[in-house]
């Protein structure tokens, strides 16, 4: 199912659940697993010196210094590495999503598996918590390939799937997503849920006054449901299509949740330009932060393997 | 003879070589050694009879001591005015010496001499605009690092800069592989969003041929793919060359002119085999003073100018907004308050001062100038390739006091820095000061408000 599952760690707690899943997943289907550290990122212009992403402190960058960040990942992953030969431990510095994209293309990895926020943030302010770290932002927008974002300790057990919600806002990306989704109920022999949100929170006051509105909108947005993806599923019979009001994020992860979701697929494609509601964070990274299930994010049909 | 290793006279020629000075941490190992490195008075003596010229002379002996240099200096300003920090006494006391004493100097000399030409001295110029004699100070300081490479007293991150333009063209260990790689990478990145988006490599005869800085592959290939949007907007016939793209000069800064040429030279030839209509230079300021200033005497061309018309990315940008190639949408101009930090590569030393006013004219709804500001504005702190020097990193810091000073009287928090150093220096500037400013370069910030023609949108959902 995956040939090539790309781990990217800092390594600290905050990774540990991520960690569980991606090496449950290389083992479960005989996955080349590789680990990627991005320790530090380039400071003071062109030197040598690069700032340790956990610590702050300033580094250098030489070849013992990288040896002995692998020495203490490994250390981290021990019983999972001994437990697992086929995976490799790659250190580099860099900007952290920049370097894990890269090596996701130059490896061709089928599946990106990381933590949702970084221990750097987790120390900072209550705020912070619920902004997802800036590097799944990125690695989720640009990646080719899904990415599983591990939000919560209790997302973290890739266990039989037989639940799989899916998520969309119609997009064109969501479509991919769709896909990935539906290749995955049909591989598991599971049931999907394909949901929706209306989203009330933009203008609260016109909607919610209107009832019948939000119902209208409701109808139509199932028959967009059937219409764009039901004709899909070669007469696939066991799904649900449901429909909610509210928040996307919040109605999500309820649904998920009343749903006994043992995964969430959705697409993760905004490519903000506005600043203000990358803070906010997506509707996707909401999820995964809220959600107890993993979530796995689709954007591109390339490097989408054929399940 | 020395037994030195690391720290020798001989410029860094192969990758072993570069090897072992790079896993020397710190430098430590190198920087002993500088101690007991001997200085060759004879070859330095020849180098000042062949190179140090009636110009370099004239200025050191018609230099009166005056001071009125010292005020123009960020170093004297910042640091409490210490007489020690007067341009005037910091290459009197260090070229002035060594010129004087016909290369007849010793090892200490050489040290202080490092010391005073990357610890307390950006190169930028900006004292030689206030010399009554028209002096320039920053000048004298380059020819100053050159004559300190030759005999091999130069900072070991300079070192290591001068070795990796030596064996890869680039001030990185970037490749061509690397870089075509990292080109192609960047287009299939941002295709959804930019279909069609390309970025062509090694076309000939296109209107531009673009260039950049190392460590845009390196660690910011976004920049590149910015750039290839805004030309694609703007509908440039455009292409970046697979050999020759790296426009920096890290052997510039080290006072390398061997390699400096061979790096210019690389250049050169890419524009040679592409015959583009003209070059244009990544927002980076000592790339364009190496390659569009000094780079066509140090390679010997007649013009005195580069094989074909050079701008810098701001003057494109000018050029670009001024004829409509690219339209600002006017709802999503800057609103905040928003500076402009002048690079002293090209605005002082390259006389485009006013394309960052006028590119700011359209872009900014709330514009504040430094004081002073364009041909007189103060460096970042960090030029010369002070900010990648570990040694120096205190007297970096110390020095960027008037800087953040001039940044601070603008209650601007946003600074606008087309130059790579300068958005380096001014990014560790926050983080000693913590003012709560933040530096962008103009492309993130013009694509955010860029009038994008439908035929080049994403299909509607």
């Amino acid at each position: 199912m995956f040939n090539k599952i790309l781990f990217a760690t800092t390594g600290t707690p905050s990774c540990d659940a991520a960690a569980r899943v991606a090496f449950d997943m290389a083992k479960r289907y005989s996955a080349e697993l590789i680990i990627i550290n991005v320790f530090g990122v380039p400071s003071r212009s062109f030197s040598q010196t690069v700032t340790d992403i956990r610590t702050g402190d300033e580094v250098d960058l030489h070849d013992d210094q990288l040896e002995k960040v692998k020495n203490e990942l490994e250390k981290t992953y021990d019983q999972q590495i001994k437990s697992y030969t086929s995976c490799e431990t790659i250190i580099t510095v860099g900007i952290p999503h920049t370097e894990i994209l890269r090596l996701a293309r130059k490896k061709e990895c089928d599946l990106i598996v990381m933590g949702a926020r970084t221990s750097a943030e987790e120390n900072e302010n209550s705020v912070n918590r619920h902004v997802v770290g800036r590097t799944l932002q990125g690695v989720a927008r640009s990646a080719r390939c899904p990415v599983l974002a591990i939000g919560r300790a209790a997302a973290s057990f890739w266990g039989g799937i037989s639940n799989i919600v899916f998520g969309t806002d119609f997009s064109k990306a969501s479509d991919e997503a769709f896909k990935f989704a539906f290749n995955l109920t049909k591989t598991f022999n599971g049931s999907l849920h394909l949901f929706h949100a209306i989203d009330i929170s933009a203008d609260p006051f016109e909607i919610t006054k209107d009832q019948d509105g939000i119902e209208d909108q409701i109808r139509e947005a199932r028959e967009k449901i059937r219409s764009r993806y039901l004709s899909k599923m070669e007469g696939y019979s066991d799904y649900e299509i449901d429909v909610w009001e509210g928040i996307p994020y919040v109605e999500i992860v309820k649904y998920a949740r009343e749903s006994f979701a043992d995964l969430i697929v959705m697409a993760h494609h905004t490519k903000k330009m506005d600043p203000e509601k990358a803070v906010l964070g997506s509707t996707v990274e909401q999820v995964v932060l809220r959600s107890n299930a993993p979530v796995i994010s689709v954007n591109h049909p390339a490097r989408q393997k054929k399940l | 003879m020395s037994q030195n290793i690391l720290c020798t006279p001989s410029p860094v020629n192969d990758k072993e070589a570069l090897d072992a000075l790079l896993k020397d941490r710190r430098g430590k190992q190198y920087y002993d050694e500088m101690t007991r490195l001997e200085v060759d008075t004879a070859a330095l003596r020849k180098l000042l009879n062949d190179t140090c010229r009636s110009r370099i002379r004239t200025w050191l002996e018609i230099c009166v001591r005056c001071g009125m240099c010292a005020d123009a200096c960020a170093f004297y300003l910042s640091n409490e005015k210490d007489p020690k920090q007067v341009p005037s006494y910091k290459i009197q006391s260090t070229l002035g010496e060594i010129v004087r004493r016909k290369g007849n100097v010793d090892n200490a000399l050489m040290r202080y001499a490092m010391d005073v030409a990357w610890g307390k001295c950006t190169c930028c110029n900006r004292c030689g605009l206030y010399c009554p004699f028209g002096i320039d100070m920053g000048v004298m300081m380059s020819y100053l690092r050159g004559l300190l490479f030759s005999q091999g007293f130069v900072p070991w991150e300079m070192k290591i800069g001068s070795g990796m333009h030596r064996i890869y063209r680039a001030q990185m260990d970037v490749t061509d592989e690397d870089w075509i790689e990292t080109c192609e990478w960047m287009e299939e990145e941002w295709e959804d969003d930019w279909p069609g988006l390309k970025i062509p490599v090694d076309k000939e005869n296109a209107d531009i041929m673009y260039t950049v800085n190392a460590r845009e592959p390196k660690h910011y290939p976004e920049d590149i793919a910015e750039a290839a949007v805004l030309f694609n907007i703007a509908g440039e016939n455009w292409t970046v060359p697979g050999k020759g793209w790296e426009e920096t000069s890290l052997t510039m800064f080290a006072g390398d002119w061997e390699g400096a040429k061979l790096q210019v030279q690389s250049v050169y030839d890419a524009l040679d085999r592409l015959k583009p209509k003209r070059m244009v230079v990544t927002e980076c300021g000592h790339a364009y003073r190496a390659t569009v200033l000094e780079g066509p005497y140090w390679t010997g061309q007649k013009s005195g100018k580069t094989p074909v018309e050079t701008l810098h990315y701001v003057e494109w940008v000018a050029e670009a907004l001024r004829t409509g190639k690219l339209k600002i949408d006017p709802a999503k101009k800057i609103k905040e308050p928003v500076t402009l930090h002048d690079s002293c590569n090209y605005v002082r030393n390259g006389g485009l001062s006013q394309c960052g006013r006028e590119i700011m004219s359209y872009i900014a709804e709330d514009f504040r100038e430094m004081t002073p500001n364009g041909d007189h504005n103060f460096c970042c702190g960090g030029g010369g390739g002070l900010n990648g020097i570990g040694k120096y990193r205190k007297e970096r810091n110390d020095g960027q006091k008037v800087k953040r000073d001039q940044i601070l009287a603008t209650g601007a928090k946003l600074v606008v820095t087309p130059c790579h150093n300068c958005w380096d220096a001014i990014r560790d500037l926050e983080e000693t000061y913590k003012i709560g400013i933040r530096q962008s370069f103009l492309k993130p910030l013009l694509l955010d408000m860029v009038v994008v023609p439908e035929h080049l949108k994403p299909e509607k959902e």
